[in-house]
């Protein structure tokens, strides 16, 4: 391996750490804060295109030295992750753990696009696509999660469920990689921090690291309004499903139209290059909002603001809520 | 504070738990999402399929008795036997079945308390894949208790005469008219709003955060104290297509203990497509 030459010796020395940390941008156009610097930290760099990259790789880890899972080859029987996931981390487990030799069953909610759906199988992934969204059932979303904790108590000598949900190793990602990225990246010179939420991990492990090195650090969650359409993201009241929230090192939850996610990642693309997916769309509506807000005071400040992943999986969402993108693409 | 009016219809896991191979308890998971249990169910557990077992294939109604008879017989389930439901997103599709278990009149049947989520996330709780070995039987049902059934003609005449509780259990937005379903459901009226003089109070305000239905005093205050439902009054629950009002049903005949209470299973698919018939928004 030769980081300087980016030389590697295989695909997960690319994994993101201190010393090869994804990138954060400064968003130059978009922000409208003279005298404040406001960084994008471009988790799409990373090896299997999202921040989930982070969590994932560290609970097959953490599986792994426990001795939780077989490899399909192994003599005693495979013994497979199942997990619910809306798409991201169930890629990022489904590739590394096809590489590694390890099997995934991934349960997915019916309203999933279906090019995600197609993404997992092509890692190598078995589906199991479930319809849990017959009429509102507010604060439980039992619907993916009951499903893929069944199979693993069901049939414990098949599957293990990582449960990105309640799994601890998904806030230490944050705490032992994107923290100490984001800080020496800005040299300690960080003073707002925001990110959206979905398991609360990323707020949750990078708000405890930063609050640690500097407890005047403002962390901010932004988060789409009830009923939105964002896929990954949830809203407060949905935050039933997770134990990883940690309130106590958050200093603001800021609302935001889940439609602007899909209107201000156009934005991004069209102004900074950037091609941001809804979320980070929605994270940089928050963003700006809350640095507009607060111009006075936050002068000579920076800003990190994190962008799950890129806009080339949301194609059909960003057709379904910016209409005008279908307008004269056909003959 | 107060038991519930009826407290044997509920059990808790533990009770389940400790009657798995008592010959004379039944226990059928119904849910919403119908692949549940195939994923893992309760060990001895029968799965009933709300989609194609608990309605009628052809009409928009019920299983018929014949059809009812069969489906039990088929369980292994007797007259006399203690039939247990459970199922996902808060015993909402078991609260379905225990309505038409109760409309064809088995007497003892109970729903456990929080339903297969709090059966999944205790420790002690055994979870299978195996299939149910079961001992079918012939099984007799009565005549349909139509007492438990409010049809559009009686709640046009409960709207004229303002003579009985209505309780809407959708959500907020559909009572409102802003929607007329929940987004992405294909079943839905001609109409957005709810019927005159309802009262609304969403079908999950009856449970806890675990799933579990509130105390009998929470409930009380809630339906009684707080949206006036009158107990000496006759009452109608209804939803979209009948499923969620069969839970709420559920809440206040058997937990509240009120004496009247129908489901009105057109509920506002039905409600909502008629011609000339008054709407509130």
């Amino acid at each position: 391996m030769d980081r300087d030459k980016r030389v590697y010796d295989d695909v997960f020395q690319l994994l993101p750490s201190v010393e090869n940390p994804t990138p954060i941008v400064r968003l130059n156009k978009t922000l409208g804060v003279p005298g404040f610097d406001l960084y994008a930290k471009l988790e799409w760099m990373n090896p299997f295109g999202s921040v989930k990259d982070r969590a994932a790789s560290f609970m097959i880890r953490d599986l792994e030295a426990r001795g939780e899972i077989r490899k399909k080859a192994d003599d005693a029987g495979g013994r497979a992750m199942v997990e619910p996931t809306s798409g991201n981390t169930g890629l990022s487990l489904a590739v590394m753990a096809s590489a590694m030799g390890y099997g995934v069953r991934a349960v997915v909610p019916d309203k999933v696009p279906l090019s995600k759906k197609a993404l997992l199988k092509m890692a190598g992934a078995e589906l199991d696509v479930i319809n849990d969204s017959l009429c509102p059932a507010p604060g439980l979303g039992e619907g993916s999660i009951g499903i893929a904790k069944s199979h693993a108590k069901a049939q414990r000598d098949k599957y293990v469920m990582p449960n990105q949900y309640e799994n601890e190793q998904n806030v230490r990602a944050h705490m032992e990689t994107t923290g100490p990225e984001i800080w020496k990246q800005t040299e300690g010179r960080i003073t707002h921090f925001f990110a959206s939420l979905g398991t609360a991990g990323t707020i949750t492990g990078c708000g405890r690291y930063l609050k640690q090195q500097n407890p005047k650090i403002k962390v901010y969650v932004v988060v789409p309004n009830e009923g939105h359409d964002v896929p990954g993201l949830r809203t407060p009241s949905e935050l039933a499903t997770t134990n990883l929230f940690d309130r106590s090192v958050v200093d603001e939850i800021v609302e935001v139209d889940g439609e602007l996610a899909f209107r201000t990642a156009l934005e991004l693309i069209r102004q900074e290059g950037l091609l941001a997916g809804p979320s980070s769309g929605l994270i940089h509506e928050g963003a700006r909002r809350i640095l507009q807000r607060d111009a006075a005071s936050v002068q000579g400040g920076v800003g990190v603001s994190i962008f799950c992943d890129d806009a080339f999986k949301y194609v059909n969402s960003f057709l379904k809520h910016v209409p005008e993108l279908a307008e004269g693409t056909e003959a | 504070m107060s038991e519930y009016a009826n407290k044997d219809v509920l059990v808790t896991t533990d009770w389940v738990k400790e009657r798995l191979s008592d010959p004379k308890v039944k226990l059928v998971e119904v849910d919403v999402d119908t692949k549940a249990y195939d994923a893992g169910h309760v060990p001895g557990a029968v799965g009933f399929n709300w989609e194609t077992q608990l309605q009628d294939q052809v009409a928009r109604d019920v299983i018929s008795k014949a059809e009812f008879e069969k489906l039990a017989g088929e369980a292994g389930i007797t007259r006399d036997d203690t039939v247990v439901l459970y199922g996902d997103n808060n015993n909402w599709f078991a609260a379905y079945a225990f309505w038409i278990f109760k409309l064809y009149g088995h007497q003892d049947v109970r729903l456990m308390n929080g339903g297969r989520n709090k059966w999944l996330n205790e420790d002690d709780k055994e979870l299978t894949v195996e299939k149910t070995s079961i001992k079918p039987t012939t099984y007799k049902a009565s005549d349909p208790d139509w007492s438990l059934r409010a049809r559009v003609t009686d709640v046009l005449k409960i709207v004229e005469q303002k003579s009985a509780n209505l309780v809407d259990v959708r959500s907020p937005d559909e009572f409102s008219g802003k929607v007329i379903a929940p987004p992405g459901m294909t079943e839905t009226a001609q109409r957005g709003g709810h019927i005159p003089g309802a009262k609304s109070v969403p079908w999950a305000t009856a449970v806890q955060q675990d799933g579990t239905f509130k105390s009998a005093d929470e409930l009380r205050k809630i339906y009684l104290e707080q949206q006036g439902v009158d107990p000496s009054k006759e009452t109608v629950a209804y939803c979209r297509i009948g499923e969620r009002s069969s839970h709420t049903w559920f809440v206040l005949k058997y937990l509240l203990g009120i004496e009247k209470v129908k489901n009105y299973d057109g509920s506002w698919t039905e409600y909502g497509s008629m011609v000339g018939v008054p709407i509130e928004k």
